[in-house]
């Protein structure tokens, strides 16, 4: 039996981490939920409701730093969203354990892409000095501030980008994850967005992401109130955390951080076989 | 002559407040549900629960209509778009 303070505790960790990395963090909740004693069929809402108040917990500091692109967001969301929605409806006919490995690979992959990458695409411009931090209306470009200076940046090989967010939502929507963990690496290495605001934008979109799958459990009956609120409560603590953490990590400390937390996830999505 | 502020600068200040609120309400809803026993504090959890799941589909909502307002019509419709979804995928769960 998983004690109430131990889902606050392993929620706070698990937001923080999912909060730093734009990946929600159900994937690594999950997982430490199961290993501590608690049935898989109650650990899954509680992973849910972790990611969505993380997400609400993390937002007023992203916001205030201009991290967020609401555009990239719900444009990338409106392809992953349908794609996942059409995995979970077909996801009995697919082997669950073919779709694990597909994740830990994924993960693998987005995990040396990032890790291994010298350098910073986005470079600060003196002609964007005067511009405040934030998406640009109607584009989905935007600048944002680093050590002081302005970077703008803009997303490119969108339709890659939705390509992948699309791959990924439908072996989010199979294998019953929330996909965080693969949108923030499409963001950041296939649409050349910088690694912040990809992680704050991601945070931002598996928020709307757990709404609907926690629509899915309210429905199942699948949700316990009083553990669900002990997880709540950690994840608000770990969200609110991750959030000025990342505010203090450089991009390519960021970048790092997030290639160490994929090869954990696909640790986690091993253990899970 | 002082310089006006920047109105971009706090475009997004509605929401960053509503957002805290939010935030602080599904917060000491959550404590409230795991600290008092009985029917009070299931249904402040459940109320916590609420808030958490009606906060970005406020936030969505807001942003569609207030980029409707301003003429970014497309992206207006995309966010409309990401409502949609997140409909149809709790009705067809059967919710």
């Amino acid at each position: 039996m998983v004690s109430l303070w131990e889902i606050a505790g392993l929620a706070v960790v698990a937001s923080a981490i999912g909060a730093v990395g734009g990946l929600g963090g159900a994937v690594l909740l999950v997982p430490a939920l199961v290993l501590a004693g608690l049935d898989p069929e109650a650990a899954a809402p509680l992973g849910l409701l972790a990611v969505a108040a993380g997400s609400l917990a993390a937002s007023p500091t992203h916001l205030e730093q201009g991290l967020v692109h609401h555009r990239l967001g719900l444009t990338l969301e409106v392809a992953g969203g349908s794609f996942a929605v059409l995995g979970a409806l077909v996801s009995e006919a697919v082997s669950d354990t073919a779709l694990t490995w597909v994740l830990v690979v994924t993960a693998l992959v987005a995990a040396v892409a990032g890790g291994f990458r010298q350098g910073l695409r986005n470079r600060p411009m003196s002609a964007f000095s005067a511009e405040p931090p934030g998406e640009w209306p109607g584009t989905l470009g935007g600048a944002y501030s680093r050590d002081g200076h302005v970077v703008p940046y803009r997303a490119r090989r969108l339709l890659g980008g939705l390509g992948l967010v699309s791959a990924a939502g439908a072996v989010a929507g199979l294998a019953g994850v929330g996909g965080g963990f693969l949108k923030t690496p499409a963001m950041s290495e296939v649409m050349h967005v910088p690694v912040k605001v990809a992680a704050a934008t991601s945070t931002f979109t598996v928020g709307i992401t757990a709404v609907a799958g926690l629509a899915v459990f309210a429905g199942q009956g699948r949700i316990d109130l009083v553990p669900g609120a002990s997880a709540v409560v950690g994840a608000m603590v770990g969200g609110a955390v991750g959030a000025r953490l990342q505010d203090r990590l450089s991009p390519v400390a960021t970048r790092r951080f997030l290639a160490i937390v994929l090869v954990a996830v696909a640790a986690a999505l091993i253990v899970q076989v | 002559m002082s310089v006006p502020p920047e109105p971009r600068r706090r475009r997004q200040s509605r929401l960053i407040a509503f957002l805290r609120i939010a935030g602080a309400a599904a917060f000491v809803l959550a404590v409230v549900g795991v600290c008092v026993p009985g029917n009070a504090g299931r249904s402040a959890a459940l109320l916590a629960i609420g808030v958490l799941v009606l906060a970005p589909v406020v936030r969505t909502g807001w942003l569609a209509v207030r980029w409707w307002r301003r003429g970014d019509r497309g992206f207006a419709l995309v966010a409309a778009s990401v409502l949609a979804v997140v409909a149809t995928g709790a009705l067809v769960a059967g919710v």
